[in-house]
Parts: C-alpha cells; sequence; structure tokens
C-alpha cells in the first residue's frame, strides 16, 4: 500500500475516534437525561443534569480523544480528522490538493465508521434518543446564526493550529493539548447553539448511520456544517498568515 | 590524541575520532558509526524521513550501553 493510503486510513482511524468518543459522549448524556424536565424549550436534555457542566464533559470527551489522536497519528497523516483544516490547509497552498481530496474522503467514512460503531457498542437507544450525538441548531436558533457561530468557533480551532503547529516558531509538543483543550472550550461555549461541530465529517458520519438506523433526520442542517466550519478555517488561516506576515509559500 | 582503547591495550595508535558521548579518542578500527534518521515535518503534516542521515561516532562502551548489549 502506497505512503498516501496508509496516510488515508490514518485519517480514516483518526475521525472515527472522535466520533465514536466526542459525539457519543452527547449521545450518552442524552440518554441518561432521558426523562429529566430541563424546564427551558433551550435545553434539550444537555444542561439538565449539570448546566453547562454537561457540555463542559462533552467538551473534554472531544479534548482529550483530539489530543490522543493528534499525538499517536500526527506524524503519520497530519491527523487533521476535519475537512475543515483539510481545505484551510489546501487553501493557504501547504497541502496538495489530490491529496486534500484523498483524506476529505477518507475523514467522512471514518466518520460514518465511529458512528456505526457507537451504535454498535450502545444500542438503538443511542439511535433514537442520542442521536448518535448529531448536531442540529437548538431551539430558538436560525440558520444564518448556526453558520455564525459554526464559523467563529472553527475560526478559533484554526488559529490555534496556525499558531500552535503550523508556525515554525511554535513551542513543540504542545499541539495535541493545546488544539484538544481549545476544542472542549470552544463546546462549551457554543454547544448549545449549534451543538458546536466545527467539523463537517462530525456531523455527516451521525446524520448517515442515524438515516440507515432510523434515528432523526437532520439532512436540512448539513449545508450550516459545511459552509461555517469551511468558512472559518480557511478565514483563519489567511488571517493568521495576514497577522504574522508571512506569505502562504513562505511555510 | 592517541586511541583510548589501543592504549588499555597496550598499543600506541593515533586517534581518527571522538565518542559523542564520553569523549574518548578512537582510533579506525575502535570507532563506531552510527547513522541516525532525520524526519522532517509532523503535525498537522506527515512527518517524511530525510534521506540524509546525521552520523555519530561511538566508542565501544558507549556504543554497547546505547544499544543495550
Amino acid at each position: 500500500m502506497g505512503d498516501l493510503g496508509k496516510r488515508c486510513i490514518a485519517e480514516l482511524a483518526g475521525t472515527a475516534l472522535l466520533v465514536y468518543f466526542g459525539a457519543g459522549a452527547a449521545a450518552i448524556t442524552l440518554m441518561i437525561a432521558r426523562g429529566t424536565d430541563t424546564g427551558t424549550p433551550f435545553n434539550i436534555g444537555i444542561g439538565a443534569l449539570g448546566g453547562l457542566g454537561d457540555w463542559f464533559a462533552i467538551g473534554m470527551a472531544f479534548a482529550i480523544v483530539i489530543a490522543a489522536v493528534i499525538y499517536s497519528m500526527g506524524r503519520v497523516s497530519g491527523a487533521h480528522i476535519n475537512p475543515a483544516v483539510t481545505i484551510a490547509l489546501w487553501a493557504t497552498k501547504r497541502f496538495p490538493a489530490g491529496e486534500a481530496g484523498a483524506y476529505i474522503v477518507a475523514q467522512l467514512i471514518g466518520a460514518a465508521l465511529g458512528s456505526l460503531l457507537f451504535a454498535a457498542s450502545a444500542g438503538m437507544d443511542a439511535v433514537t434518543i442520542g442521536g448518535l450525538g448529531a448536531t442540529a441548531p437548538f431551539p430558538g436558533i436560525g440558520y444564518g446564526q448556526a453558520i455564525l457561530a459554526e464559523a467563529i468557533g472553527t475560526f478559533v480551532l484554526m488559529v490555534v493550529i496556525m499558531g500552535i503547529a503550523v508556525d515554525k516558531r511554535a513551542p513543540p509538543g504542545f499541539a495535541g493539548l493545546v488544539i484538544g483543550l481549545t476544542v472542549g472550550g470552544v463546546i462549551t461555549t457554543i454547544g448549545n447553539i449549534t451543538g458546536s461541530s466545527l467539523n463537517t465529517a462530525r456531523t455527516f458520519g451521525p446524520y448517515l448511520i442515524d438515516s440507515l438506523m432510523g434515528g432523526p433526520d437532520l439532512w436540512v442542517y448539513l449545508p450550516i456544517y459545511i459552509i461555517g466550519p469551511i468558512a472559518g478555517a480557511v478565514i483563519a488561516a489567511f488571517f493568521y498568515d495576514f497577522i504574522t506576515g508571512e506569505s502562504s509559500a513562505a511555510a | 590524541m592517541k586511541c583510548y582503547v589501543c592504549a588499555q591495550e597496550g598499543r600506541s595508535s593515533d586517534a581518527v575520532a571522538v565518542c559523542i558521548v564520553c569523549g574518548m579518542g578512537l582510533c579506525r578500527e575502535h570507532a563506531m558509526r552510527e547513522e541516525l534518521e532525520m524526519w522532517e515535518g509532523g503535525y498537522p503534516f506527515p512527518a517524511k524521513k530525510v534521506k540524509a542521515k546525521i552520523p555519530r561516532i561511538l566508542c565501544p562502551e558507549c556504543y554497547h550501553a546505547l544499544k543495550g548489549k
């Protein structure tokens, strides 16, 4: 198997782990909170048990698995595990177009595999009650607001990736920890706005397996999680190059 | 500089290298060359092995200690 094939397998496995443990944590929270009086329509169950602490716990599940994937597979494939990150690196001429396409396909397949494995592990309640942790705008949040929130969240993620990993002046060894914690923090704040996907693959995987296994049909919201994360990540990459005065070709 | 290992054996030979760990002078016979692989890149890019390797000269004692032999 060629080098690109092995790297795509690493991307697939990394994204599967992200969805299994990250989105899985959201599904489990909904399953635990089943039947709890949420008190407000803005609360769909996540937050019923520990308020914002529920989102913090989900954020930490994402943080830990992201750090684990970056430290274990970062040297193999780059551990993007997110099409928005791959596209932002391609847009700033840091990643070849052909490989970017292969990476994105691998990430989408990996996300679906992660959701499928979670459903197999946790049972049908994970699909019908937990929705496999699929993201959707929360009650009262409009389409445009959701895109904006996803774009801002992914902007923060990508700026941190640029600063702690892409920039050669960054201190080595901190990328996994800092990037994981950044995602955890973003989820804590905007989780109850859009589910805080920041990642098209992370949303696509649960959507696909929910559709196949009788879970909620949320496809109408998919454009939010395509436009928002990709726009936020691409803007962040160019923004970082601008404020640091580096041309994209020099990196 | 003379080879330390040869001196221990009661011989005298000129050193052509120095052990990078202990600083021992070494003749050609006792200098052990180790090639270290070099990698570039890494998160968020794949790490790639660089063709060039970094040579490291070690004395027999340090070489075997590092190799666990």
